[in-house]
């Protein structure tokens, strides 16, 4: 045998095992039950339009909310990060060191039950939501805004401070926009991971009204016994996540062929 | 300011025993250095003699470690110096142009007028304008930088820093960075500014360039100034052995 046809002969056991994996699990797959269990239209059909206008709707209202906060932290531990003065760098550091070791429900539970009982204060919840995922994700996006600020060339700042720019101007005109550039698609990543991690807040005990996609998704399955809601809850979330990594992979390849 | 204490501004930029260090590795070792009103002065010397440190302590962005640096009179090594008013005062021209690659040619040159001089916009982009066409690039007001030859960059750079009206520019091998059939239209620029008569400190290799328009070279090496004077005497009949031989080696 030569080693072409070695190669071909591995190549079509290959598919083979493939076809016959496909064909066992078809046939041995009790296909009725799965249907009825997965993909119960008639459960299906019940959720709309609720899954999208209360539930997708609130976990995008959250992701947004987090997302805005973090972003504003982000950027400002990452100068902080960056600054001459020390406690301002120690204090960044520290801040990222924490906040991206800790468990992110161990921040709600601590944002969400620690502050009202320590001060009594019972805030609007969207307070508590977008502290508890926004504290977090501060904290990743700030060493990706460090990294983007720290990747636009050094000639940058000393071409807009030679212009007579002081340093927080030439920051603002100048650095952070090319450095946004750069981070856009990291950042982008950041948000599919936020919107994923707004199904942890139902342990704040959503309502009926401030219920996110995975709560949503529960307490019916819970209702009705059956896993379709969570299939339908799975599908809307891919609906808004694929495009986003499908962006990220286009905003990246932009990217490199800019360079 | 500091006007009071101030000699008289007999110089555009005046440099007193000015050091330099990179922590142990001191760059700049006692520069005594002055640049008239009017006056073109090239800089030239070997790689690592501390050129473009000297250049870029002028406008401080290096800090001198010890010495002076007056620019019209005024110490800006003072702490009190306004230094981003002094740099607006003072063009920069880098090798790598350090265009705004973001910005369009015509918000790189109105960007550091309309948040540094506080001009409106309509005058900003006058200025920009006329300056544009100074360096004869009128037609790429709306290109962005990336789109441009590298001597269109390094003129728009130049353009940027002319609209601020500068007392002074300083230039740190503007032509280093560009093909050779690119350097030509950069220095007919230059040589433009010259005749306008323009205060300018060039750190170049164009030894030509430096022969023709220069009133003073200066030639520095490991940190020092070894010697100046007119350019047919430093460039045609050095008095000086490291003269020599560097210009043997790049003539
Ligand atoms: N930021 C810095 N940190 C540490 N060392 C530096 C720094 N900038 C310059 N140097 C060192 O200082 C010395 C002088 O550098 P400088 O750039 O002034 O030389 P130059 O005369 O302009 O040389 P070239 O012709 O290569 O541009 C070099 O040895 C360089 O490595
Ligand atoms: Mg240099």
């Amino acid at each position: 045998m030569t080693k072409r046809q070695r190669q071909r002969l591995v190549r079509g056991a290959l598919y083979a095992v493939f076809v016959l994996v496909v064909l066992v699990v078809s046939l041995v797959a009790d296909w009725p039950r799965i249907q009825h269990s997965f993909f119960n239209l008639e459960i299906a059909a019940e959720m709309f339009p609720r899954v999208v206008t209360v539930a997708a709707r609130n976990t995008l209202l959250y992701t947004f909310l987090a997302f805005t906060f973090g972003l504003g932290l982000g950027l400002l531990l990452a100068l902080m990060r960056l600054s001459t003065i020390g406690p301002y760098r120690w204090f960044a550091r520290i801040y990222i060191e924490i906040f991206r070791g800790l468990p992110a429900l161990l921040t709600i539970f601590l944002v969400g039950f620690g502050l009202p009982i320590a001060f009594g204060v019972r805030w609007n919840i969207l307070v508590y939501i977008t502290l508890g995922l926004g504290l977090v994700s501060a904290a990743y996006m700030a060493e990706t805004i460090r990294a983007g600020i720290e990747g636009v060339p050094k000639g940058q700042m000393e071409a807009a401070r030679s212009l007579g720019m002081s340093y927080s101007r030439a920051m603002m005109s100048v650095v952070i926009p090319q450095g946004f550039r750069i981070v856009i698609p990291p950042l982008t990543n950041e948000l599919v991971l936020l919107i994923k991690d707004t199904s942890l807040l139902f342990v704040l005990g959503t309502t009926a009204t401030t219920m996110e996609l995975l709560k949503y998704g529960r307490d019916l399955l819970n209702q009705r016994f059956n896993p379709t809601p969570l299939i339908v809850v799975g599908l809307v979330y891919l609906a808004i996540t694929v495009p986003m990594t499908q962006l990220v992979g286009v905003l990246e390849r932009r990217n490199q062929r800019a360079r | 300011m500091t006007t009071a204490s101030a000699p008289p501004a007999t110089h555009a930029i005046e440099v007193r025993d000015l050091h330099k260090s990179f922590g142990d590795l001191e760059v700049l070792s006692g520069i005594d250095f002055t640049v008239g009103h009017g006056e073109v002065v090239c800089v030239i010397g070997p790689s690592g003699s501390g050129k473009s440190t000297l250049l870029r302590c002028v406008n401080r962005l290096e800090e001198p470690t010890s010495g002076q640096i007056f620019i019209e009179g005024e110490d800006i090594t003072h702490p009190d110096a306004d230094v981003d008013a002094l740099r607006s005062r003072i063009g920069m021209v880098f090798q790598s142009f350090n265009l705004f690659p973001h910005l369009s040619v015509l918000r790189n040159l109105t960007l550091a007028q309309k948040r540094v001089k506080k001009r409106p916009k309509p005058e900003a982009i006058e200025v920009a304008k006329r300056n544009l066409d100074r360096v004869g690039l009128s037609d790429k007001i709306d290109a962005f930088p990336a789109h441009l030859s590298g001597g269109q960059q390094q003129r728009v750079a130049i353009a940027r820093a002319l609209s601020m009206d500068p007392d002074m520019m300083l230039f740190d091998e503007p032509t280093s960075a560009l093909d050779p059939e690119l350097v030509g239209e950069v220095l007919e620029v230059m040589r433009k500014l010259v005749d306008e008569g323009m205060t300018m400190m060039v750190v170049t290799h164009e030894m030509g360039f430096a022969r023709e328009v220069a009133d003073r070279v200066v030639f520095m090496d490991g940190g020092v100034v070894v010697e100046e004077g007119p350019p047919e005497q430093i460039l045609a009949d050095p008095q000086h052995e490291r003269t020599r031989r560097f210009l043997q080696m790049v003539l």
